[in-house]
């Protein structure tokens, strides 16, 4: 019993490195000595990041981190823990950075750096394809669902803030009855698709999510403009300016050269990496 | 009316028949799929309008007249064709139900264009042999820290009674997600960083090993007193007796409950995933999102978590067998 306790202690022991507070330079160091770019993904929000047909991992987001990876000479790896542990920050040099469609909301920025915007959602209203809600002026006093924790629910409860550059300002134009939310988006979506009013009257998200879930054959129709245009930005772990710095760059040139605006429309059919 | 019944077993089948109309009529079964049935006599089922009386009670005596008529038939048969037949009946009853959802279940043995490989391949080969392997190394340490928490709990030193009650108190009382995240980015803020794998890992260890260290508890107390008595008079040394004469005999109080614990880890597992672990539940939300199907894949897991359940029922009683030996005559 001792040799199996020590056992376990030793491949306990070589599976933890203890990582002591970050320095300036070292994820840039990690990144560069191992030729690996470690990256936060959430394998479960198409067409941003999804499992293609041939089992990797694909999408806009995952684009964009193979194009960040390619320039500067390393490869990608892709980790898949949950959302609320990607935005809890203290990633431990586990992973990178996250290029995972994130909004840089002040309480964010708290634990997180956001060296760099790469593109802008709307945010839509869908309501199930039986309903009479035409407009946002019907939503009010409805039932809305949308994902927690996120952007949407913050809005939904006039409670958003967005501190980054080039935010476009927005008003609350939605007076919601009851809101609902759920671990992610696409649980939205199956409640709304149970029937008009059965659990939710509308649903509210990121536009090419509910758009992709219309072509997955969900029974949803998009109502009235985007209510706010957020702007999604790389995140990364505190610590290392100098790897930020590297990111802002990176997509600097990516915008610069075309590169974003062509990723964009590959998956979006427009290009989201400028506001109207 | 009872005494009747005994008496007169046609009286006591004519009772349930009743009983049993009487209930699935007033279910109004005649608008669903179930409704179908009687489309013969009644014309096609309109969805749109409500089945009339006479449908709902059609339906409910026919459905209630093949129940007693089933009842009757299993009941002319062996204990074991019986266990059989109602075993073969549900699963037909679910099969059923699944289909009743009018989902395309063909999608789980699709095969990637560019993978070569069908979802429920990589289904199997990523989530299930993961959830596997997660859960075998998880119940190993789970064992030793139950042993480990069993001992010190019935320990005289008071600091070993005290870690072991606070350990088992502790994880007993707080929830596997919490202690999962906590062991997961917690220890990473005290320069400790371990792996979704390996932190997963050692969260449902300490879990089980709590939970566990009861039943070890229980199973080395339900050795009687007297067994260490006769060891000690045999002049068996001290050293051995816990080991020779006790822990075999606890093992056979030990080991069905274990077997239960397993095979629950098996599917808490599945909380791991929050750190990032591709076990079955996990691979078929990611499967299921890639086309908006994930109904399928979450049935296609279930399935499978079943079989793997059933698997480790049929090893469970192999085990308690061998360990049941000294007891058989």
């Amino acid at each position: 019993m001792n040799v199996i306790v020590k056992l376990g202690a030793a491949a306990l022991l070589a599976s933890a490195v203890a990582v002591p507070a970050a320095q300036a330079g070292e994820t840039l160091d990690r990144v560069m000595s191992s030729k690996t770019l470690t990256m936060s993904s959430d394998p479960e929000y198409p067409p941003q990041s999804f499992l293609n047909d041939a089992n990797e991992m694909d999408g806009f987001d995952v684009d964009v981190g193979k194009e960040i990876a390619k320039r500067l000479g390393v490869e990608l790896k892709i980790v898949t823990p949950s959302w609320d542990i990607i935005t809890g920050g203290n990633w431990g040099g586990r992973w990178d950075m996250s290029v995972g469609s994130m909004t840089p909301t002040k309480s964010r920025a708290e634990v997180l750096n956001f060296p760099a915007v790469y593109y802008y959602t709307p945010a839509a209203f869908a309501v199930h394809k039986d309903s009479e809600i035409d407009s946002l002026d019907d939503l009010d006093g409805k039932t809305i669902g949308s994902c927690g924790g996120c952007t949407y629910d913050a809005y939904l409860m006039k409670d958003l803030e967005i501190d980054a550059e080039g935010a476009p300002p927005f008003d609350y134009e939605v007076e919601a009855g009851e809101i609902k939310t759920y671990e992610t988006d696409t649980h939205v979506f199956d409640d709304l698709r149970l029937g008009d009013g059965a659990r939710l009257d509308a649903a509210f998200s990121a536009l090419p999510t509910i758009q992709e879930a219309i072509k997955g054959g969900y029974p949803m129709k998009v109502v009235g403009k985007p209510a706010f245009y957020e702007p999604l930005s790389v995140a990364t772990d505190k610590g290392d300016p100098e790897f930020d710095a590297k990111i802002t760059e990176i997509v600097a040139e990516m915008r610069a050269d075309g590169t974003l605006k062509a990723l964009s429309e590959k998956w979006y059919g427009v290009d989201l990496t400028t506001v109207e | 009316m009872f005494e009747l019944a005994r008496e007169n077993p046609w009286l006591s089948r004519a009772a349930l028949f009743l009983l049993v109309a009487a209930a699935l009529t007033a279910l109004g079964l005649g608008g669903t799929a179930v409704g179908d049935l009687v489309a013969p006599i009644f014309g096609p089922r309109d969805p749109q309008v409500a089945a009339g009386f006479g449908r709902n009670l059609l339906v409910g005596v026919m459905l209630a007249g093949a129940f007693v008529a089933n009842l009757e038939f299993i009941r002319l048969l062996l204990f074991r064709m019986q266990v059989l037949v109602v075993w073969a009946e549900l699963l037909l009853l679910f099969y059923g139900f699944a289909l009743s959802f009018e989902r395309d279940f063909g999608v789980i043995f699709e095969v990637g264009d560019r993978s070569g490989v069908s979802n429920l391949y990589f289904l199997i080969t990523t989530g299930a042999f993961t959830t596997i392997y997660i859960s075998l190394i998880a119940i190993s340490i789970a064992c030793v820290l139950a042993l480990a928490g069993a001992l010190g709990k019935l320990s005289s030193n008071g600091a070993a009674y005290a870690v072991a009650t606070f350990y088992i108190s502790f994880f007993r009382g707080t929830p596997l997600l919490l202690q999962v995240v906590l062991i997961y980015t917690g220890f990473a803020q005290l320069g400790f960083v371990m792996e979704a794998v390996p932190a997963g890992i050692t969260a449902l260890s300490l879990c089980y090993g709590a939970y566990m260290a009861e039943i070890f508890r229980a199973g080395i107390l339900g050795v009687p007193h007297g067994q260490r008595e006769a060891a000690k008079a045999l002049g068996v040394p001290e050293s051995l007796i816990f080991r020779k004469i006790v822990f075999p005999q606890a093992m056979r109080l030990i080991v069905p409950p274990t077997g239960n614990q397993f095979i629950a880890m098996l599917k808490d597992s599945s909380l791991v995933s929050v750190v990032g672990v591709w076990e079955l539940t996990k691979t078929a939300q990611v499967l299921g999102k890639r086309d908006f199907q994930v109904f399928e894949f979450l049935i296609a897991a279930a399935v499978i978590y079943w079989i793997m359940s059933v698997v480790f029922e049929v090893l469970q009683s192999r085990l308690e067998a061998y360990y049941g030996k000294g007891d058989r005559r």
